[in-house]
């Protein structure tokens, strides 16, 4: 059974059309790289993977739940299963490292829990975080404020949240954007080992074509909301991919 | 390209026309308020009067000016002393029943929990309970309650809470959601995110207004004394009424020093909530959980404050004669009834002050064909002279604040007016500094001094007439305007100002062709939000017998003519909520023009 099935699925915004027919699969464990210019509609899709919209047309199935037969299943416990690692990395800067880590179990806590988790953490809690920070190179920042750490040390911190959640899909919104290029190999390189150490499903969107096909085995090549090809692409498959958007971002040096 | 340009062509226009259009709504106001500044009875020495008053504040009285005193009488600076902590204490108690309801309202209020159709019924509850002003509020509870303590208290809670529940809504929307979409997305239910999402990044600016607004609080206590109750307000009319210069001066100082500690008090927890404080250095190479935890940075000083201040609030409840205590306990209800028929206007008021529900409803439907001519006669006679002259005090005195604020930020703020203008070397630069100082040390006394204060000392002063009103508006709202205004400017980026140092410009040209048009937008923000406040405190200030919307209250208020004072505040605050409207959509509009160049 795959994690992630996406069926002829189109989203509007407005007269906008973000998404045409798109329909691919994905399963559990598998690393997939999402590539496509600025508008493709990239952003999107991660939205509609991780539940958090409903498609305007088509279904998507992410672990069994489907936002249009709700009812047959929990969303909530759906969605902790699935973790987000967006653009802006969604981190709450004015609490503690281990706070904003605590927050990726929001989902299997009630509201008195979260604000016990916050306020008076227990000790396996710590620990369980000091393990995982560690594993990530930032444990000494645990107990500092997230606005003080730089951008690398923060997406490290995103990262621990969605390992602290034990989320068993990944879907990561331009992971490379914030980071300076010399760091971007490691980034990526962070992120599929830890899939593959941890198992769980990693989507990546990508502008970095060569990056792409460096640590991905399966690229899904997305233009003006379609699907261009999915797999291993050829080298002509990947012009058509740019071509008319030159000047959005040069697809071979990234 | 092309729409960019004749978007900033049309808020060059925008800008342009706001400056014709104050000139012309200044010069109307001046030709309604006439140009004689003092109205004296024949024959008294205006001069005199004021020299004495003046000469006052250098020899400010520590023990009572009043011959006649009995000797056992409580000593002067023991009874300013029990003053000023009835005014904080009033000030206290208010702000801690202000701050949960204005929690609760705001968020009420936020785009967060209720649809829209339920939250415009919110926001227009807001907006009515901050359009009565404190004054007007007491005067309903004295009447409605009777303890003076309690509806000083409850008096200052209303608006405060309304104006708070305002702010913390802004603030709440304000703050990026991405956070929350997070946490939603992992599975977190609506409270979850809102309270670990949203609440913490929005919490230090709701701290820091909310001490802001306890600043606020503790001057509208002193001024609840100018209705009788007893604060520091009150000793100072006294003081005031029996040329007691001397006693007035020191209870000024009294009240301005107490306000600039709390002022210095916020900034501290302002400049401590921004920063995150600096992290123990650790010396271990491979530190444990334990060990980060022990040396994790903690605020102390912060957490220190937050525990005397709490202790203090509590203290403000607990200590002290008991808030209600002047009325017996029988006599509540009966108090409250009557009151409720005086406020009920006249052609639909019961018969017997002590109606029960069903007879007060038979009066409102037999005498309902008479409301509307007696709402139209009120608002003929005088209704709507008194509104037109609140409007016009207060648009004048907003005009006037604004240009001496304008003509003054350049030599007070601190980038500037340095000897070391946007960082580079100049020449002199001593004298500079003495006057920006001198000049940010005026904003700050007069922005510490309450607009009511100031024009019953003006009124005393110059004469009954619109102008000491005018005059104690602008000068507060001077005080308030020019901080707001030079931190503005304090807080652009050097680039674009340095050049033009750097080139040779003086000050002055940098403040008009860098500073001032990278500033203007905010500017305009500030001023408009003050002229809201302006409105608002134009109401009563009337109140000090000059013919306005105050006025008509302060008389009908001797009468016990509840519905006619009703009337009059409803007036005043339709005004203000138009007021509010209006600016808000003025300073919407710049903020979108801000981003449109």
């Amino acid at each position: 059974m795959s994690d992630i099935s996406v069926r002829d699925v189109t989203h509007q915004f407005g007269a906008t059309s973000a998404l045409a027919g798109v329909a691919f699969d994905i399963s559990p464990g598998e690393s997939v790289a999402l590539i496509g210019a600025s508008g493709s509609g990239k952003t999107t899709l991660l939205r509609l993977l991780g539940l958090q919209q409903k498609p305007t047309k088509g279904q998507v199935k992410v672990m069994g739940c489907d936002l249009h037969e709700a009812k047959s299943c929990n969303l909530r416990s759906t969605r902790s299963k699935i973790g987000m690692l967006p653009q802006d990395l969604g981190l709450v800067p004015n609490l503690r490292v281990i706070q904003n880590v605590i927050l990726g179990r929001s989902g299997s806590r009630s509201l008195a829990g979260t604000i016990r988790d916050l306020a008076w953490p227990k000790l396996s809690e710590r620990e369980e975080i000091f393990r995982i920070l560690s594993r990530m190179g930032v444990e000494a920042k645990m107990y500092h404020r997230t606005d003080t750490l730089s951008g690398g040390q923060q997406q490290r911190v995103a990262l621990s949240r969605t390992l602290y959640q034990g989320a068993k899909i990944l879907l990561a919104d331009e992971p490379l954007s914030a980071v300076d290029p010399a760091r971007a190999r490691d980034v990526l390189e962070l992120l599929t080992s830890l899939s593959q150490e941890q198992g769980f499903t990693l989507v990546v969107s990508l502008h970095q074509l060569e990056l792409a096909r460096e640590f991905f085995p399966r690229l899904i090549g997305l233009k003006e909301g379609r699907v261009l090809f999915d797999g291993s692409p050829t080298d002509d498959e990947v012009k058509t991919l740019y071509q008319d958007a030159q000047n959005h971002q040069d697809p071979v040096r990234g | 390209m092309k729409q960019a340009s004749t978007g900033a062509w049309k808020l060059w226009l925008g800008r342009r026309w706001l400056l014709v259009a104050a000139g012309f709504l200044f010069l109307f106001c001046l030709s309604h308020l006439g140009l004689k500044l003092t109205h004296h009875t024949e024959g008294y020495d205006a001069w005199a009067g004021t020299i004495r008053f003046f000469q006052a504040s250098v020899s400010p009285s520590f023990t009572d000016e009043n011959p006649r005193l009995p000797a056992d009488a409580t000593p002067f600076l023991a009874r300013l002393g029990e003053d000023l902590i009835r005014t904080i204490r009033y000030a206290l108690i208010a702000t801690a029943i202000a701050i949960p309801a204005g929690l609760v309202l705001g968020l009420l209020a936020s785009s967060h929990w209720l649809p829209k159709f339920l939250r415009w019924p919110v926001r227009i509850f807001l907006s009515l309970l901050r359009s009565i002003h404190e004054l007007i509020w007491a005067i309903f509870f004295l009447s409605a309650v009777g303890d003076a303590a309690l509806s000083a208290c409850l008096a200052l809670a209303f608006p405060f809470a309304g104006t708070l529940a305002k702010v913390y809504s802004e603030l709440i929307d304000e703050q990026k959601r991405s956070a929350h979409d997070l946490i939603r997305g992992a599975g977190g239910g609506r409270a979850q995110a809102f309270l670990s999402g949203i609440f913490p990044t929005a919490l230090p600016d709701m701290i820091t207004y909310s001490l802001y607004r306890f600043e606020c609080a503790l001057r509208s206590s002193a001024v609840l004394g100018f209705i009788g109750i007893e604060t520091i307000g009150l000793t100072i009319h006294r003081s005031f009424e029996n040329f007691y210069y001397g006693e007035v001066w020191t209870a000024l100082y009294l009240l301005i020093g107490t306000i600039l500690a709390i002022e210095t008090f916020g900034s501290f927890i302002r400049r401590r909530l921004s920063q995150a404080s600096s992290p123990k250095q650790t010396t271990e190479q491979n530190p444990t959980e334990e060990t980060l935890r022990k040396s994790a940075p903690r605020d102390l000083p912060l957490r220190a404050s937050a525990l005397a201040w709490l202790s203090i609030i509590g203290l403000a409840f607990i200590l002290g004669p008991s808030l209600v205590n002047s009325v017996p306990e029988g006599q509540r209800a009966e108090r409250l009834s009557r009151f409720l028929t005086k406020l009920t206007p006249d052609p639909v008021a019961p018969s017997t002050q002590l109606a029960s529900w069903s007879e007060r409803l038979t009066a409102w439907k037999e005498g309902s064909q008479e409301l509307m001519p007696w709402l139209a006669n009120n608002w003929r006679n005088p209704g709507a002279e008194a509104l037109g002259n609140t409007v016009i005090m207060a648009i004048a005195a907003v005009l006037i604040a604004g240009a001496g604020a304008f003509l003054l930020i350049p030599w007070a703020c601190r980038n500037l007016a340095s000897a070391q203008p946007m960082g580079l070397i100049s020449g002199r630069g001593k004298i500079r500094e003495m006057i920006s100082l001198m000049i940010r040390g005026f904003f700050i006394v007069t922005r510490a001094v309450p607009e009511y204060l100031y024009a019953f000392l003006l009124v005393g002063l110059l004469g009954p007439s619109a102008w000491p009103l005018v005059l104690a508006l602008a000068l507060h709202n001077l005080g308030i305007l020019g901080r707001l205004w030079s931190e503005v400017v304090e807080n652009q980026p050097a680039g674009e100002a340095r050049c033009v140092i750097q080139i040779g410009g003086s000050r002055l040209q940098c403040f008009l062709a860098a500073l001032l048009p990278l500033s203007l937008n905010r500017f305009l923000l500030f001023f408009f939000y003050r002229w809201e406040s302006c409105i608002r405190e134009a109401t009563v200030l009337g109140m000090l017998g000059i013919s306005s919307l105050g006025y008509y209250i302060s008389i009908q208020k001797n009468f016990r003519q509840y519905d006619d004072i009703l009337f009059f505040t409803l007036l005043g605050a339709g005004a203000i909520i138009l007021g509010d409207l209006l600016s808000d959509l003025i300073r919407r509009k710049l903020r979108i023009g801000r981003f449109d160049v």
